[in-house]
């Protein structure tokens, strides 16, 4: 029904809808998920990792998870070598601005930017928009700690707690029931960051090779940190999730 | 008046035993008079890797500036930090992008290359490199500078000593140039710690 406006980006369907953007959307949500909550005293973010073979001989740190400057990252879904385009903007960005005025780029600042580019690619120039959805954590004297969502069309909203790709109905329906506003730490975001992923990869089990976590948390000179979680730390909040499940869990094994 | 004599400055850079050390005077002035007597000269890029730079101030802070945003740009990319060659080679080429308008600077590198080995450089100010095992100099006060150092200097210097004799070499040096002295500070980088001086010195 849509194939007569939906060829070209740049027109509007009579209904005043943007095909390629919708289609772009629909390419993330059939990527690996990813969530973000924000925290009191910092911001976590998990991802499913979707690439996986014994003959694979990856020598960059995460998939799906990148540090843009040393006070904000993000996780990605969708496209991976759109997103490479992005981040690879986003970098340049944070360090244009920070060249200009000496300061760390406000985290919204960054959000238009990296948002500007994209909405560019739905108006003018006739190429198809970007595949990618970002969640972009980041912390900045100017309104602390900050999650913000981005997606094909260039919007973006801030969020205390969100997820992209795929399932993200059923992540966001968990997390408006779970996510309690005002009254999160950090232990009790990464346990709810884990219980939504497991519940979007669909799995009883949730393997530390099949996600991704990492943190944007202040240190006691005010430095940002971002830390991605190593093997070890990872096994150690799955098995505290896990314990967790037990004890919360009411359904009867036969 | 040469415009790389406006400031007034002395950088000396030596290689020790499994360390080197870099050093310069701390004056910033305008022409014959003596405004602030704070101004570093010598900046970290990271952990094993100094850059001091002699020549117009103005460019020195400025490319201060650059060459921190292109390692954000390389440590961002390639997860890892640079190596002082590399990273001689980056300014070498920043420098000579500018052949027609040039920075007027002219730095000296220092830092510990792959397994702690000592590495000095020093550029003239469109970017030519030179690369030696002992000492490099640069400034208004680099003909004295010359002098010193091949007195004084000798190969294999353990940490103490290399301090020591940078220390020597950039005072006797500064004390007979009018626009660099007013204060002098040192870096002697080893493998595990960086050791950062302040000298006493004549002030005039």
């Amino acid at each position: 029904m849509a194939s007569r406006y939906d060829t070209r980006t740049t027109i509007f369907s009579p209904e005043g809808r943007l095909y390629q953007v919708e289609y772009a959307m629909e390419a993330i949500s059939q990527a690996g998920a990813a969530v973000g909550v924000k925290a009191k005293d910092g911001i976590v973010l998990a991802a499913e990792k979707r690439v996986m073979s014994k003959l694979l001989d990856i020598r960059k740190g995460t998939e799906k998870m990148y540090k843009i400057d040393d006070h904000v990252a993000c996780a990605v879904a969708g496209i991976t070598a759109d997103a490479n385009i992005l981040i690879n903007y986003a970098r340049l960005a944070a360090q244009r601005y920070f060249l200009t005025y000496q300061e760390p780029i406000p985290i919204e600042q960054l959000m238009r930017q990296v948002c500007d580019l994209k909405q560019g690619y739905t108006q003018h120039g006739g190429l198809r928009p970007f595949g990618v959805s970002f969640l972009f954590a980041g912390h900045d004297d100017h309104f602390g700690f900050q999650l913000y969502q981005s997606d094909p069309s260039g919007n973006y909203g801030g969020w205390k707690a969100t997820a992209i790709g795929a399932n993200t109905q059923s992540a966001q329906s968990l997390l408006k029931q779970e996510y309690k506003i005002d009254d999160t730490d950090l232990d009790a975001a990464l346990q709810l960051a884990v219980k939504v992923l497991s519940k979007t990869m669909d799995t009883t089990s949730p393997s530390p090779d099949k996600m991704e976590i990492s943190t944007v948390t202040t240190d006691d000179d005010g430095n940002v940190v971002y830390h991605v979680y190593t093997k070890a730390e990872l096994e150690e909040v799955l098995k505290k999730f896990e314990s967790d499940q037990k004890d919360t869990s009411t359904s009867g094994d036969i | 008046m040469s415009i790389l004599e406006y400031n007034g400055s002395g950088v000396v850079a030596m290689c020790g035993k499994n360390c080197v050390a870099i050093a310069s005077d701390m004056r910033y002035g305008v022409q014959q008079t003596t405004v602030a007597t704070d101004m570093h000269k010598v900046y970290k890029m990271h952990d094993k890797v100094y850059i001091g730079m002699a020549g117009l101030a103005t460019d020195m802070q400025t490319l201060v500036q650059r060459f921190r945003f292109r390692l954000k740009m390389y440590e961002l990319r390639e997860e890892r930090k640079i190596k002082p060659n590399v990273f001689a080679n980056l300014v070498s080429s920043m420098l000579y992008q500018k052949r027609f308008g040039p920075y007027f600077v002219e730095p000296v590198i220092a830092g510990l290359g792959d397994k702690n080995k000592p590495f000095i450089c020093a550029m003239d100010l469109i970017g030519a490199p030179v690369y030696t095992d002992n000492f490099l100099v640069s400034g208004t006060s680099s003909e004295e500078l010359y002098g010193v150092c091949e007195a004084m200097y000798r190969p294999n210097l353990e940490p103490d000593d290399l301090f020591e004799t940078v220390s020597q070499c950039l005072q006797a040096a500064v004390d007979r140039d009018c626009l660099a002295g007013w204060g002098a500070e040192v870096y002697v980088i080893c493998p595990d710690r960086v050791i950062h001086k302040t000298l006493k010195s004549r002030q005039d």
